[in-house]
């Protein structure tokens, strides 16, 4: 035995024929509301298959950025992965960095500090003739620099005597 | 100070500098300016013409401006007692040349820019003519640092010597 609405479907799309057809509208003969329904089934299938598309959207991304956002709300908040701290910069840069920084404030260190002297007892001393001229070719001049004593003497000779005397004035 | 501590301190330093970022650290053609117009810290040039003798009677005490170098002078020239003749101290004028007249018979006539070696420690590369009264000695090119006298041996004087001591002060 077929199920009533299985036998109501059939016959509305049109698929009951013959005896089937006869006999399922005497059953409905005294009910007029189902003839009804099937005319309004068969006005809205026509309708529809007159307006196959979708209406044009108005604004598209409005539409899907309330979508995205119903979709992010309904999400459970357990399932959201966990945020993790953010570095500027990985460790490893860091270290490069830090080693860089290093090396350049070595270069800066040895080339801008003067070396200290690591001598106990000798002073910071310098002083350096680079290069004398002696006006006169009976005149001499000699440079003398003693390490022992960290001092530097340019020795003139040929020089006139200068009396005792002068030394006073 | 020890000098890996130095380093220390000069890599902590430059480390939190590049940190910073300061912008007041950056050189700009204003702040080149502005430095270049702030007063310069005066250095100057000391020269002594000195005596040095050995007396018959006990040598009197050194000058306190060769105090520091008082067994040096002794060991390199000889004499047990060292007197200042005359002396002569002038701010140092990078642009113009300075005349030193430390006594009536010697003066120096000097020319100073700062020399950029490492070893002058911020002092200065002298071109200098040594007069004796008119008569012009020597002419010399001479790199000096502050704190460190350079000495001329000059000509015997009575029994003693005329030494000319030259020295820039910071």
């Amino acid at each position: 035995m077929i199920p009533f609405e299985e036998r109501f479907t059939a016959w509305v799309d049109g698929q009951l024929k013959g005896t089937d057809l006869e006999s399922f509208e005497k059953e409905l003969a005294g009910q007029p509301e189902v003839f009804a329904e099937k005319e309004a089934i068969l006005r809205l299938g026509t309708f529809l298959r007159e307006h196959p598309t979708a209406p044009p959207l108005g604004n598209a991304d409005l539409f899907n950025h309330q979508l995205m956002q119903r979709i992010e709300a309904e999400i459970p908040r357990a399932k959201q992965p966990i945020s993790r701290p953010v570095f500027f910069w990985p460790l490893r840069w860091m270290a490069l960095a830090g080693g860089l920084s290093l090396a350049v404030a070595f270069g800066l260190y040895e080339t801008v500090v003067p070396p200290v002297s690591e001598v106990p007892g000798k002073s910071n001393y310098f002083a350096q003739v680079v290069e004398a001229w002696p006006s006169d070719p009976s005149i001499s001049a000699t440079t003398v620099y003693d390490s022992d004593q960290n001092m530097t003497v340019v020795w003139l000779d040929g020089l006139d005597y200068v009396p005792a005397a002068y030394a006073q004035k | 100070m020890p000098r890996c501590l130095q380093f220390l301190i000069l890599s902590l330093a430059f480390l939190s500098a590049a940190y910073a970022g300061d912008p007041a650290g950056t050189v700009t053609v204003e702040s080149n300016l502005a430095r270049k117009q702030e007063p310069r810290q005066q250095d100057r040039i000391w020269s002594g013409v000195i005596l040095a003798t050995n007396p018959s009677t006990p040598p009197k005490p050194i000058p306190p401006e060769l105090r520091e170098y008082e067994a040096r002078l002794k060991h390199m020239f000889g004499y047990s007692q060292f007197e200042i003749v005359g002396s002569s101290t002038e701010v140092i004028d990078e642009e113009n040349g300075r005349w030193l007249v430390p006594s009536q018979r010697y003066s120096l006539n000097i020319k100073a820019r700062r020399a950029v070696s490492k070893e002058a420690r911020g002092g200065y590369l002298l071109n200098l003519e040594l007069f004796q009264e008119k008569r012009l000695l020597v002419v010399m090119l001479a790199k000096v640092a502050p704190g460190s006298p350079l000495f001329f041996r000059g000509p015997e004087c009575g029994k003693g010597q005329i030494i000319i001591v030259l020295q820039v002060l910071h």
